[in-house]
């Protein structure tokens, strides 16, 4: 059951990447990403990450899209739809991709770890959320806080970014 | 079932990979990224499964904020070419260099 689970979900996480990748319409290539992200964010509960696939599709499928659907909105439509679909020369990385995922998948059968501990410690009283919440705040204060100064800086920068005058 | 996620996560990194190589608009070059961020997430989760240690889900959770503030600026930066150039082909992002 978990094994046909796991095949559904993956193709349509899968099936959404390949849509980005190959659709010529902007627009619906962000659709096709929104349906991959949902996907992943399935596959997150799968592997009991529960906090992590509401993040995922409230941060991602959810803020990101937005974000780039809106700048695409402010944009005039035929300038971001009249592109080509891939560059000139697209085989040479497409070829470089297709290596990509050969190299990774030999690692990925020739990868050997002790799973004896599979599903446990991940949750506190049967709450994902407070064991997440026990170790960031126990153990990862410090990359936590420079998260926050990492989303000013980046707020900071997109506001200088677009600002009128840049020359 | 390890070993299918971890093709499953390889899948996305060499999708997003190439799409960052090869599309000509400058947006999906973004969505590419994203792709290539949640497959490297997929891979953190994973491990944090099979290995049982909640690290790994922490993790994700500072690549998620990365993730966002990479969006942020690569938007303003397509914001900026497209007043200057009108135009999102990464063909003409080029003027950056000079």
């Amino acid at each position: 059951m978990e094994g046909i689970m796991f095949y559904i979900i993956s193709a349509i996480t899968v099936g959404g990447a390949l849509g980005v990748l190959l659709s010529k319409d902007p627009y619906r290539a962000a659709m096709w990403m929104i349906f991959s992200f949902f996907g992943i964010a399935g596959l997150f509960v799968m592997l009991h990450a529960q906090f992590n696939a509401m993040l995922q599709i409230i941060v991602y499928a959810g803020a990101i899209a937005v974000m780039i659907m809106l700048v695409m909105m402010i944009m005039d439509r035929r300038t971001i739809e009249s592109l080509k679909r891939f560059n000139s020369q697209f085989y040479w990385p497409a070829l470089i991709g297709l290596a990509l995922f050969a190299d990774l998948a030999f690692l990925a059968y020739k990868f050997k770890i002790d799973t004896s501990n599979a599903g446990k410690n991940l949750a506190i009283n049967g709450s994902n959320t407070q064991m997440i919440g026990e170790v960031l705040f126990k153990h990862y204060l410090l990359p936590f806080e420079v998260t926050a100064i990492i989303l000013l800086v980046a707020l900071i920068g997109a506001v200088v970014l677009t600002k009128k005058d840049i020359s | 079932m390890l070993t299918e996620y971890l093709v499953v996560s390889a899948l996305l990194i060499a999708i997003g990979a190439t799409g960052v190589m090869i599309r000509r608009n400058f947006m999906i070059v973004l969505m590419s990224l994203e792709i290539m961020i949640n497959g490297a997430g997929l891979f953190l989760i994973t491990m944090s499964y099979y290995l049982g240690n909640v690290s790994g889900q922490v993790m994700f959770i500072f690549v998620a904020a990365v993730a966002a503030s990479e969006t942020a600026v690569g938007l303003a930066i397509a914001v900026m070419m497209y007043k200057r150039k009108k135009s999102v082909d990464v063909n003409d992002f080029s003027i950056l260099r000079k």
